[in-house]
């Protein structure tokens, strides 16, 4: 993943959020996957970032030259995949 | 780095950064010491709107209304969209015990000169269609403001960076210097020192460590809460919605509820975001400073939700997450100088009203620090309530 990626290339698909979104949230103090997330909303969608996020750590090494692990992951949080309210109530809600 | 600057803030959640706002627009220069980055705790880790009708009638109401109307200011003075949005505030009620104090909660707000109506089961309808139909009623307020809380901290902060404000993220505090008489001499931080005589402690949950730093016991304690996010939709709700039970939650109110739901201080909580999700909440636990959001109180808080909006039986649910919240005993926060420790100022410990109250706390400090008269009376928010 050296390639330089354009800056109308769309990174995160579920908030389009573009490599220049990205670029500018840098330009802004954001240092990793987190702090992107906060200024471009890239990761929040329904894939909560399985798509984007390498994508976020590949521009944030090009461009500040941060590493992975210094770039972080977003956090894992409950559920895993998208699940109804009902499912996650634990009862069957059919009345 | 050994620098000077009239004020050091130390915090970077929306506290910190609206004091340091604030701080400028009278003069000062400020630097804005933060751990990690801007709004990486607390502030990220909420919901966000500013309400009338989630305070008690009197100061708490008062500082919560004169919030609201300095955001519709801060719309227009600060440039970066916070993705302010003006929209009503619904309390439903689930039982006739809840509609009484509710109804006589309304009347109290109202004689205060609030815009505070009560509504019927019918009326409740024509608003939000989706809530569930056998609720006994509910009070609407149309003063209430939806607020991105991380885009709100970045747009006090993009206004006077450079203009009078330094941000020094990735910089943790590591002792305040104080000189012979006591007073506020110099903040050492892990990236050098940096020369102040004033330093404003907004650490919300972890403002008690900075605290300390002086010899203060801040009794501040972090209270967990946890939110649930659905994947993107149709509009389905309007305005912030939360059933009355919050309120019997967040003060401690004398009414009958669920026991399972008191041991996480569970109670529904729905408001859109402006990413066309909504927000489901609520839950209230001391449980240290972790931000795990554990299955058992997301199956409660989901089991709650759809009973008063079945609607979501089908949504999905996205995410969960949680945060830490400065919860003090009293229900109001620290905004206040330090007779003992001349130079410190302390801006914290709002519980779940951080957001909604960061723009009136901001100006009041900035008006302490310079000695004139404050827009309000702060003695209720002064450190010397725990000497009396």
């Amino acid at each position: 993943m050296d390639e330089k990626l354009k800056d109308d290339v769309l990174v995160c698909r579920c908030e389009e959020v573009t490599v220049a979104d990205i670029k500018e949230a840098i330009k802004q103090g954001a240092r990793d996957v987190t702090s992107i997330k906060l200024r471009t909303r890239a990761g929040m969608g329904l894939c909560q970032g399985r798509t984007c996020e390498a994508l976020v750590q590949q521009i944030l090494r090009q461009e500040i030259g941060v590493n992975p692990q210094e770039a972080g992951f977003s956090t894992p949080r409950t559920p895993q995949r998208p699940v109804t309210f009902g499912t996650l109530g634990g009862e069957n809600f059919n009345e | 780095m050994n620098k000077t600057y009239d004020v050091v803030v130390v915090g970077g959640g929306v506290i910190g950064t609206s004091c340091a706002y604030h701080l400028v627009k009278k003069g000062f220069s400020v630097a804005l010491v933060e751990k990690d980055d801007i709004a990486k705790g607390t502030s990220s880790h909420c919901d966000g709107v500013a309400l009338i009708v989630d305070k008690m009638p009197g100061i708490d109401a008062a500082l919560g209304y004169a919030s609201i109307k300095r955001f519709l200011e801060l719309k227009e003075e600060l440039r970066y969209d916070f993705e302010l949005h003006q929209r009503g505030s619904l309390y439903v009620c689930e039982t006739d015990e809840e509609m009484e104090i509710a109804s006589k909660y309304a009347n109290d707000l109202h004689k205060e000169g609030y815009r505070v109506s009560v509504l019927t089961p019918e009326q409740l309808q024509e608003k939000e269609p989706f809530l569930a139909k056998d609720l006994k009623g509910g009070i609407f307020s149309e003063e209430c403001l939806g607020i991105n809380p991380f885009k709100l901290c970045f747009a006090f902060v993009n206004e006077v960076k450079g203009k009078g404000l330094d941000v020094y993220a990735q910089t943790e505090v590591t002792n305040i210097k104080l000189n012979t008489d006591n007073a506020v001499e110099a903040v050492e931080t892990t990236k050098g020192t940096i020369i102040t005589k004033r330093v404003v402690n907004c650490c919300g949950c972890w403002a008690p460590e900075i605290g300390k730093m002086v010899g203060l016991n801040i009794p501040i304690e972090p209270r967990k809460g946890v939110i649930l996010v659905s994947g993107a939709s149709f509009p389905i709700c309007k305005q912030k919605i939360q059933e009355f039970g919050y309120m019997v939650s967040k003060f401690g109110m004398e009414c009958k509820r669920p026991p399972e739901l008191e041991k996480y201080g569970v109670s529904f909580t729905i408001e859109p975001s402006a990413g066309n999700n909504v927000l489901v909440g609520s839950s209230r636990n001391f449980a240290g400073y972790g931000t795990n959001a554990e299955i058992e109180i997301i199956n409660m808080i989901a089991k709650r939700a759809c009973r008063f909006f079945p609607i979501l039986k089908e949504m999905n649910c996205i995410r969960s997450y949680a945060g830490v919240r400065p919860f003090m005993e009293e229900h109001l926060p620290l905004i206040t100088d330090v007779e003992e420790v001349p130079g410190y100022y302390i801006a914290a410990g709002h519980e779940g009203d951080g957001i909604s109250m960061s723009p009136v706390t901001g100006q009041l400090i900035s008006e302490i620090i310079v000695g004139e008269e404050t827009c309000r009376d702060i003695e209720p928010f002064r450190f010397n309530r725990y000497k009396k």
